[in-house]
Formats: C-alpha cells, sequence, structure tokens
C-alpha cells in the first residue's frame, strides 16, 4: 500500500540531510586566516516586510563591517525549533539565531550551546535596553541573547465589529466578555478566533486564565520545580472550561492553524469574520499580512485580558514574551555581538517597529509608535506589576507542549481541568 | 528522529526482497534443483559482488539505525550531546502505561481493518470492470491510478482544505439543499477518523486496482476460453476462475496495506499538525512518536516508542508472512512466473 512512501521517505531525508548540510557548511570557513568572517544567521520571518527587514539590516552591517559576510536564512516559524534543534545536535548551529527563550533557552545552555553574551553587552546598548528586558532572557545570572522587541499579550479585536454588535467600550471583566460574546454571535460573526491546530495559541487562555488565579510567586515556583500542586492551576482549567462552554471560539477551531492563511486565526480577523483574538504582540503584523490589500487593519483595537472575580494574581498582571536573538557557542565571539548590539540601535529599532508593526526594545525608539492599539499595549505594559513569560517557554518543551495539548484537549471536550495538570505530570516523566 | 521513523519504515521490505531473490536465483540455476554444498568460488564471488553493495546499505541504513534507537531508548536524553542518564526500561514502562499510546494503537488498528474492507472490495470489482474492453478504460485507469501518484503533502493540504468547517464540501453540501449535512469533519472527534479512512481510500484505492489488473492480466486466457467452451457464465468464470487464481495478489496488497496502515504518518501530520493529532482521534504510533519525542524534545522517549512501533510491526509481519504468504513464498508465485 505505501512502498512508494518508504522510497520518498528516505529520499526526503537524503534531501533534508543535503539541504542541512549544505546550509550550515559555511560554519567551517567562519575563521578563515585573512580576517574574513563569515557566519549564518537564522529568523522567522519568511514574507513581506519582516523578510526585507532583516535583508537590509544584514547589508547595512556588512557595509559598515567588510570583513564580516552574514548568510541569511528564514524559516516558517512552526518549523523553526524543530530545525534549529537538529541543527544543534548535530553541531551545526547557525552562529545567530531566533531565540525563544525561557525553559527552551535554558536547556540549550545547559547543553553549551549558547555563547554568554554578558560581557559583550555594550554600554550604549544598556542605556536604552531595560534591564528588566536582558534579565528575561539572563539564565544563571548570565545573558544568552540579546532582546530585539517586547510582546505583551491582550485581545486584539475589530472595532468596526463590536459597533456593529453594539459593544461601546472593551469588556474590563469576564462577564463582560461574556455579555460581548453573546451580543457579537447575533451578528453572525465568530466572537473568537483561536488557532488550535497549533495548539499554543489555545493554551494561552489558559496561560492568561492562571496569570489571574495564581500569585506570582506560585507561578515563579512552579517553573522551577516543575510542579502543580496549587490549586489555582486546576481553577484556571475550570475557569476556561467554563469559558469554553459559552462556545467562543470560531467553528473547527481544532484544525484551525494561527498564522498560515486567510483561514487561520489571525486571517478570520484580518477579513472581518471574527471579532477578537488572544494574541502577543506581533499578531498585528500577522494581521496585516493577511488582510486582502496586505495592509494593517484600519479598525484593529486592543484591550489587555479581562479581570476576573476572585484569584490570587494581580488583575493589572500580563503574560508577555521577548523576541531575541543568541550566538551559538562556536559563533566568532566578537563579530556576532556587534551585530546583536547593532540590532538594539535606534534606527534598526525604528525600522523593525515599522516591518513588524512590533514594539521595540529600545527605549528611545518607543516614542515613534502611533497606532493607538500599540500605544495601549505598551500602557498596560508600562503599568503591570508582573510580566510573566509565556508557560510553554517558561516550562520548556517537554512539559509546555503537554500543557499546550492538556488545553487543546479540554477544549475539544475531551479533557477537564484535572487532565491538564495529569497531562503536565506524566510528562515531566518522559524527559 | 526522522531517521529512525524512516528505518522503520523500510525494514519489512526486505525480508520479501531477499527471499523472492534468493528463490529466483536457485530456481534459475541450471538443474533447477538446489546444488549441494560445493565450494564453487566463482559463483561465491559473484554473490558476493553482486550482494555486497545492497547488503552494505541496508546494515548501514536499517541495522544500524535499528540498533542505535534501541541504546537510544534506554535514556532519558534531551538530544543534546551523549547520552548519559540511563533508565533501563523506564521509557517501555512509561509507553505501555501512557492512554494516549493506547488511543493511537487502537486508531493504527482500526486504520488497518478498514483499509481492508473498504479498499479490498471495491478495488476487486474495478479491476473486474477495467478488465473488461469497455471505451475509455485507459482514462479510468488513469483516473483511478492518479491519486496514488500525487504527494501526500498535497493530498493532505488539498483535502484539509476542502474539509475546513467553512471549506468547499460544507459549501457544496449547503449550496445543494444538504445543509442539515455539514460538519467539522476534521475538528470533530467522532468524524475525524472516518474523514481520514475516506482520504485514504481516495488515495490508495488506485494501488491496489493496478495490482488486481496486474493480476488478473497473468492469469492464462486458455482458463477463460476453457471455462467459456464448457459454458460457463461470466460471473462463474470470475467467481471460479479469477478470484482463486488472484488470492496471491490480494494476498500481497493486503500485506503492503497492513503495514503502511501501521506506519501511517505523513497524511495525518499535514492534515492534523504537530499537536491535535490525539485531540481529534487521529493519532497513529508514528505521529505519537513525533509528538512525544522530537516535538517534546524527549529523544530518548521517541526512540523507545520507535523501538516499539518496529517490534509491533516486524511481529505483525512475520506472523503474516509465516501463515497467509507461506503458500506464495514457497512456489505459486515463482513457478508461475517461468
Amino acid at each position: 500500500m505505501k512502498r512508494k512512501n518508504r522510497v520518498a521517505g528516505v529520499l526526503a531525508l537524503v534531501a533534508g540531510t543535503a539541504l542541512l548540510a549544505t546550509g550550515c557548511s559555511s560554519s567551517g570557513d567562519s575563521n578563515s586566516s585573512d580576517g574574513k568572517v563569515s557566519m549564518t544567521f537564522w529568523h522567522n520571518s519568511t514574507t513581506g516586510p519582516g523578510a526585507a527587514f532583516w535583508k537590509t539590516t544584514v547589508a547595512d552591517f556588512e557595509k559598515a563591517n567588510p570583513n564580516v559576510t552574514i548568510k541569511i536564512q528564514a524559516i516558517q516559524n512552526e518549523d523553526l525549533d524543530g530545525k534549529l534543534q537538529t541543527a544543534l545536535n548535530s553541531g551545526d548551529a547557525p552562529d545567530i539565531f531566533l531565540q525563544r527563550g525561557g525553559g527552551k533557552m535554558a536547556a540549550m545552555a545547559d547543553a553549551g550551546q549558547l555563547l554568554d553574551i554578558t560581557d559583550s553587552i555594550s554600554s550604549a546598548t544598556k542605556k536604552v535596553v531595560s534591564e528588566g528586558a536582558i534579565k528575561g532572557v539572563s539564565y544563571n545570572g548570565k545573558a544568552y541573547a540579546m532582546p530585539i522587541d517586547v510582546l505583551p499579550e491582550g485581545i486584539y479585536y475589530s472595532q468596526d465589529l463590536f459597533k456593529a454588535a453594539g459593544i461601546t467600550t472593551p469588556p474590563k471583566t469576564m462577564d463582560e466578555l461574556n455579555e460581548a460574546i453573546t451580543k457579537l454571535k447575533a451578528t453572525g460573526v465568530a466572537p473568537v478566533a483561536v488557532g488550535a491546530k497549533d495548539a499554543w495559541p489555545a493554551a494561552h487562555w489558559y496561560y492568561n486564565f492562571a496569570l489571574r488565579e495564581c500569585s506570582e510567586d506560585t507561578i515563579n515556583k512552579s517553573a522551577k520545580d516543575l510542579k502543580f500542586d496549587n490549586d489555582c492551576w486546576t481553577k484556571a482549567g475550570e475557569d476556561l472550561a467554563k469559558f469554553n462552554d459559552t462556545k467562543p471560539f470560531n467553528d473547527g477551531f481544532l484544525t484551525t492553524a494561527a498564522q498560515q492563511g486567510a483561514g487561520s486565526s489571525a486571517g478570520l480577523v484580518a477579513n472581518h469574520k471574527a471579532a477578537m483574538e488572544l494574541m502577543g504582540a506581533w499578531d498585528p503584523g500577522v494581521i496585516a499580512s493577511l488582510t486582502p490589500d496586505q495592509k494593517p487593519l484600519p479598525d484593529l483595537g486592543w484591550f489587555p485580558f479581562p479581570t476576573i472575580s476572585g484569584g490570587d494574581g494581580d488583575p493589572a498582571s500580563m503574560m508577555g514574551g521577548i523576541d531575541s536573538f543568541s550566538c551559538s557557542a562556536k559563533a566568532p565571539k566578537k563579530q556576532c555581538t556587534d551585530f546583536l548590539n547593532y540590532i538594539t540601535t535606534k534606527d534598526v529599532q525604528e525600522a523593525y517597529y515599522k516591518a513588524f508593526n512590533a514594539i521595540p526594545v529600545n527605549k528611545d525608539a518607543q516614542s515613534i509608535i502611533t497606532e493607538p492599539y500599540l500605544l495601549s499595549v505598551l500602557e498596560a505594559y508600562n503599568k503591570a506589576p508582573f510580566v510573566s513569560q509565556y508557560l510553554d517557554t517558561l516550562l520548556g518543551q517537554n512539559v509546555g507542549n503537554a500543557m499546550n495539548t492538556g488545553v487543546v484537549d479540554l477544549l475539544a471536550g475531551k479533557g477537564d481541568a484535572e487532565g491538564i495538570i495529569k497531562a503536565v505530570n506524566e510528562a515531566a516523566a518522559k524527559g | 528522529m526522522s531517521s529512525t521513523g524512516v528505518t522503520a519504515l523500510s525494514d519489512q521490505q526486505p525480508p520479501v526482497g531477499t527471499h523472492k531473490a534468493g528463490d529466483d536465483a536457485r530456481a534459475s540455476s541450471p538443474a533447477g534443483r538446489r546444488p549441494r554444498r560445493k565450494a564453487d568460488w566463482r559463483k561465491r564471488f559473484e554473490i558476493t559482488i553482486l550482494s555486497g553493495p545492497a547488503i552494505i546499505m541496508f546494515v548501514a541504513f536499517v541495522i544500524f539505525p535499528v540498533v542505535l534507537a534501541a541504546y537510544y531508548g534506554f535514556f532519558r536524553w534531551k538530544g543534546y550531546g551523549a547520552p548519559t542518564d540511563f533508565v533501563g526500561f523506564g521509557n517501555y514502562l512509561i509507553i505501555f502505561a501512557d492512554k494516549a499510546f493506547h488511543d493511537a494503537l487502537m486508531h493504527n488498528g482500526i486504520i488497518v481493518v478498514l483499509s481492508l474492507i473498504l479498499q479490498g472490495p471495491v478495488a476487486i470489482v474495478l479491476a473486474l470492470l477495467l478488465n473488461q474492453k469497455i471505451r475509455g478504460r485507459t482514462i479510468i485507469r488513469v483516473l483511478i491510478f492518479v491519486p496514488y501518484v500525487i504527494s501526500e503533502v498535497i493530498v493532505g493540504t488539498g483535502w484539509s482544505l476542502m474539509l475546513q468547517t467553512s471549506g468547499a464540501v460544507n459549501d457544496l453540501l449547503q449550496s445543494i439543499g444538504l445543509g442539515a449535512l455539514r460538519a467539522d469533519w476534521l475538528s470533530d472527534p467522532n468524524i475525524a477518523i472516518w474523514s481520514l479512512m475516506v482520504i485514504i481510500s481516495w488515495k490508495y484505492i488506485g494501488f491496489a486496482v493496478i495490482l488486481f489488473l496486474a493480476g488478473m492480466q497473468s492469469i492464462p486466457d486458455e482458463l477463460f476460453e476453457a471455462a467459456a467452451i464448457d459454458g460457463a457464465s461470466y460471473w462463474q468464470i470470475q467467481r471460479r476462475i479469477t478470484l482463486p487464481l488472484l488470492g496471491p495478489t490480494v494476498r500481497i496488497w493486503a500485506f503492503l496495506s497492513i503495514i503502511g496502515s501501521l506506519q501511517l504518518f505523513d497524511l495525518v501530520y499535514i492534515i492534523w499538525g504537530q499537536y491535535v493529532a490525539a485531540t481529534a482521534g487521529t493519532s497513529t504510533m508514528a505521529t505519537y512518536m513525533v509528538a512525544n519525542g522530537r516535538t517534546s524534545g524527549n529523544y530518548g522517549f521517541g526512540n523507545a516508542v520507535a523501538v516499539v512501533m518496529f517490534v509491533i510491526s516486524l511481529v505483525i509481519a512475520l506472523i503474516y508472512q509465516r501463515f497467509v504468504l507461506r503458500r506464495d513464498m514457497a512456489g505459486a508465485i515463482t513457478e508461475r512466473k517461468k
């Protein structure tokens, strides 16, 4: 029945290996004798202004440093982590690559795969990048990556669809959100889009409920010892189950992707088929690339995750990630860290903001933000007493993945709040 | 991880191939019977030269990875550096206790059985039909075979776009007045595996038809002529001559179908992605391996799953060969070939 497949599989493997080999063959000649240095660079912006931004940035850097050449490889976001792990395992890691941080970064650092850049962060960079952001990409007191933007999370929504449903102010509490959802349903659009096929977008709903139910100490403690015995974790699951019972999500959300195509959750918002999406601050950029004219959605708005009644978490706390870039342990230290310092300079950061519609990490560059939704994100971010890293990143690949799938099971009606905790505990045994 | 996956995929094939090749070589020796142990150096040299490359490839790309996977399977290993945390059979105990693995195994079982039940009879009927001299036969043959030639990725992407809740299938149902039949074809856990079965049948039935057609073509015309002279009707001829003589082909097809179903991965992975196959009720052993091994970064555990998959497939393949394919191996095929 599938004899052909095996051949195809082997061929694909051979082709993949060949690709990998060619993709990384440059690391061999990275320190040639004539002082010329060549580095490889992996990022996740495969199309549009993001891809163009990196091309320009690298070209400008090469012009200023004639001895350095940087080979760019853009890898689709969902494929990046797997490919990176394979490359790191095979000892052919790219010199510079997108770093997700948290448990994933800790695993790489523990394995000696990352360059410690603590002493290489220039004083100019330290002046414009907050200490908190650097702390967010540090592990055991050492910085292993350079932050480039901050990605606080909240709910993006279409103001037009809200208006059409008769919602005048964005919901502040869970009750108000449920009311808004009822009104939106009456107008025939999907109230909330969620790309559960990629698991993490669905899991972010759980993270945010956990952020409201659990105190800062509890979250940090569980992240360390991977024990979830505090009943706030179960309560968060119950909150989500109760919310899910109101059927707030788009039809067929289980096989909806997050970012690819008009049928994805971001695509549904971009085409006014869904009114809201819970996402990090990269979402405006993704939505912009999926609108019919590939321009930013004009009526996009933002409000923080609603508050709940009760719960140990501070109502102003936020989930948030930091995009950052690491140098691999084998990368040429000076040139690589020069590049990392370069991408935090004001001009580059302003270009970054324009390309990605995201909040740049450089405080001076933040002043050029004009979009009202980004300004409200920034305002909430600056007020937040506690910004937690996304839980799957914080907990590491293994436990984080199990939590994500546990949440998807709950949303699909195949599991409950205890199921999430059970899945997480079982995963801890596998790794 | 993927390399072990491929190994597990390819390991059942060689026994079939080598057996056949061996039988052929012996059968075609001058006297037609097995020569006694007579040290004919030329012959030995010839065998070494001819089989050497195949054996080297087989050992390097099949045996060696299997052994390596078995070794890694005894460790708790994140995939960075050499494995050090030896856990004995710990990984295996977790696998056998994991409900998600039981589910995956059951889905594999369902796919094995349903593939045989759904594809077999339909393919035989189609092959009988196409074996007649009807107009447009070539075109129909091509049309039936096309899905098999298209790559799994295209098939998976195409079907998943059509079967989405807002996709073409639901729109079509709506527009022809069957709106009541609209469903979440891919995301409803009660329906998803049936959608998968439809896609699998659509994709692989062409292969079965072609195999059966070839089998029918190799049945000597004299038998049909003799039967016709004796006054047998069309249906009698098909029932008493075609179907029995098609036996070896059907058994080989069933074998390939079973092995393919046990190792099903690509279609599920394309349609349901890295995470939600288990939730949708379409996970297989292979997707379980990737989700809990590669995606979770538990490479030691993933290797243990690969070994379990390998053993399950191997045992089923050996049992099938021993009890079902035995007659075919012993001569039915080889003799008729001569």
